[in-house]
């Protein structure tokens, strides 16, 4: 075929509803409208199947199927010719589809009659455009070329995990004109992910937490594909009404729910973007935007081959500040400071610690904060190494694989914007120390 | 077969498709820009792109089948009609009138949805001398709005 599927992408956002065109075994034809084309490849494509109709016993019955298409951007139109292969009903697949449906239901005010029983998979057999009058494409908002260009260059350019992120976020700020994003890491041994860090709300929401499977980002995560949703739809919200879900399914219990998620409350258009290193699931991308269709297949593109580079560079600086041997350099011991004490109070059934009363985290990062003070306070010690916390018994990591660095990020970031008068500070690769403006009061229990 | 409802609803700013099939099934598909009833609503005419619509003029010159599409974008309210005695025959230039309304109306219906009016007339856009008429007498009448009632036989 001469004309190219991701050429011509954006005839299947659905802006304009294809059609499809089918034929019974009596040889008289059926004509329906789409409600969805996914690209799979430039040789494949999915078609959602929503209801048993005419369309579908044609295709099963082995009938030939055209479909037209129209771009909503130039006014082309191209006639594709397609083979059946084969329906999947769940996997990534499936997902990515059912998101991108419950959209277009809403925005099309059919909310709860719109649902995804199959993603029928198809191959493309032939492309042709139809003679007739175009307009030329409005110039794209990005050159994404040149973003992913730059953005990658200074990914590569940073000394650590926490400046890695920061520099990630400020790049889909800067090269990719994406204002509103958030970073989350995975936490696999507790099934869900927490904020590392956001741009473009009021509210940081560092230290929040969503479950696998939730919402969109939670959907991305577990089926480790990007999901996309062009308009709004509360069915994959991903903010209080789904954590309120988990929690009355009796899973709330040890979800973070002290931290609001951040996010728009408008968001029309919404995509997360895994983030992996060898086969890994790190984290999830996600970013969301007021207007209608915002972001497309390109978007999507972009922001995943941007996120490669992301989880490799994760990776990268995973390993190596972890190489770093817990030898004791010239230790400096902490010195005394005054004022009245602050009391530090620790649970131990979740790892949540409290500052004077108020509430700072739980979890790896509680656990991890409690054993640095512990032993600041009994041994005066200030310097800590990455490979010292990772083999400390007393904070039960939940395994090798888990970013230890990622937690301490976690940890330093919550203890910033709390203004706690508690200092973490990278020393070098692998270490940091702890400094503190007042006193403590270690209370436990 | 059209009752009177249906026969109005067709001529309103729908968008309109239609297809057929080849001897060997595979279909054949075309916008069409308009369409005007006879004879009460048993006779159906919808106009054509000759250059968008060869292989669909084909099949319909071969077996007379067609599947006609009708539906209104702002309320999804979606009809099928079905016919066997299909025929192509030159466009009358008194049809020109009633392209135009069409095109009118469909601009007026989509707009608000967010559409650029400048690629909907791309889309819609030809030439008298490229133009043809199918003619058909509706045999089926299905309801195709999305929805528990989807692919209901209404005549």
């Amino acid at each position: 075929m001469n004309l190219r599927l991701d050429t011509i992408r954006e005839c299947l956002e659905g802006v304009i509803p294809g059609h499809i065109a089918t034929c019974d075994a009596e040889g008289m034809p059926n004509l329906a409208y789409l409600s969805q084309v996914q690209f799979i490849d430039n040789d494949h494509v999915a078609l959602s199947y929503q209801f048993f109709n005419r369309t579908r016993q044609n295709v099963l019955a082995g009938s030939s199927v055209r479909l037209m298409l129209t771009s909503h951007l130039t006014g082309a139109q191209y006639r594709l010719t397609l083979n059946y292969l084969r329906t999947e009903t769940a996997g990534p697949l499936f997902e990515q589809m059912k998101a991108k449906l419950a959209g277009i239901a809403s925005h099309t005010g059919m909310s709860g009659v719109f649902r995804l029983l199959g993603s029928d998979v198809y191959r493309i057999l032939g492309i042709e455009q139809l003679p007739g009058l175009t307009v030329a494409a409005p110039p794209p908002a990005v050159n994404y070329l040149t973003a992913l260009r730059r953005a990658t260059g200074r990914l590569a350019g940073c000394g650590g995990l926490a400046r890695l992120l920061e520099t990630a976020l400020d790049c889909l700020g800067a090269e990719f004109a994406i204002d509103h994003v958030m970073f989350l890491m995975l936490d696999e041994s507790r099934g869900r992910l927490y904020t590392l860090a956001s741009r473009g709300y009021p509210q940081s929401g560092i230290g929040s937490e969503i479950p696998l499977g939730a919402g969109v980002i939670g959907i991305c995560a577990r089926e480790r594909v990007p999901v996309r949703i062009g308009f709004m739809t509360s069915e994959y919200a991903y903010g209080r009404s789904i954590r309120d879900g988990v929690e009355a399914d009796g899973h709330g219990d040890s979800l973070e729910t002290a931290i609001p998620l951040p996010g728009l409350a408008e968001a029309r258009s919404q995509m997360a973007v895994p983030i992996t290193a060898y086969d890994r699931l790190l984290g999830v991308l996600y970013v969301e935007n007021v207007a209608d269709l915002h972001f497309g297949y390109d978007d999507e593109d972009a922001l995943v081959a941007f996120a490669a580079q992301l989880g490799l560079a994760m990776h990268h600086h995973q390993q190596a500040e972890e190489q770093v041997e817990d030898t004791p350099t010239s230790e400096e011991l902490a010195a005394a400071v005054g004022g009245p004490p602050m009391r530090v109070r620790h649970f131990v059934a979740n790892d949540s610690v409290f500052l004077d009363d108020d509430y700072l985290i739980k979890g790896v990062a509680g656990a991890i904060l409690w054993t640095l003070l512990t032993d600041f306070v009994e041994r005066r010690r200030t310097s800590f190494t990455n490979k010292g916390l990772r083999v400390d018994p007393r904070i039960r990591l939940p395994g090798v694989s888990d970013n230890l660095e990622a937690r301490l990020v976690l940890l330093q970031r919550r203890l910033e914007e709390r203004t706690a008068g508690i200092h973490l500070t990278r020393t070098g690769r692998g270490r940091f120390s702890l400094a503190v403006d007042r006193p403590l009061q270690l209370i436990s229990g | 077969m059209l009752d009177r409802d249906n026969a109005a609803f067709i001529q309103t700013g729908v968008s309109i498709s239609l297809a057929a099939c080849g001897p060997d099934r595979l279909p054949s598909m075309s916008r069409g820009l308009g369409c005007r009833l006879e004879d009460g609503g048993r006779q159906v005419s919808v106009f054509l792109r000759r250059s968008q619509s060869l292989e669909l003029i084909g099949n319909i010159l071969c077996n007379g089948r067609v599947a006609n599409v009708f539906s209104l974008p702002s309320s999804n309210r979606t009809l099928q009609l079905k016919g066997t005695d299909a025929r192509i025959t030159p466009f009358v230039p008194d049809d020109l009138s009633v392209i135009e309304r069409h095109v009118a109306d469909f601009i007026v219906e989509v707009l608000p949805l967010g559409m650029c009016e400048a690629v909907v007339r791309a889309i819609l856009a030809y030439r008298p001398d490229d133009l043809v008429t199918v003619t058909y007498s509706p045999s089926a009448v299905f309801s195709q709005t999305p929805g528990p009632k989807a692919g209901e036989r209404l005549g």
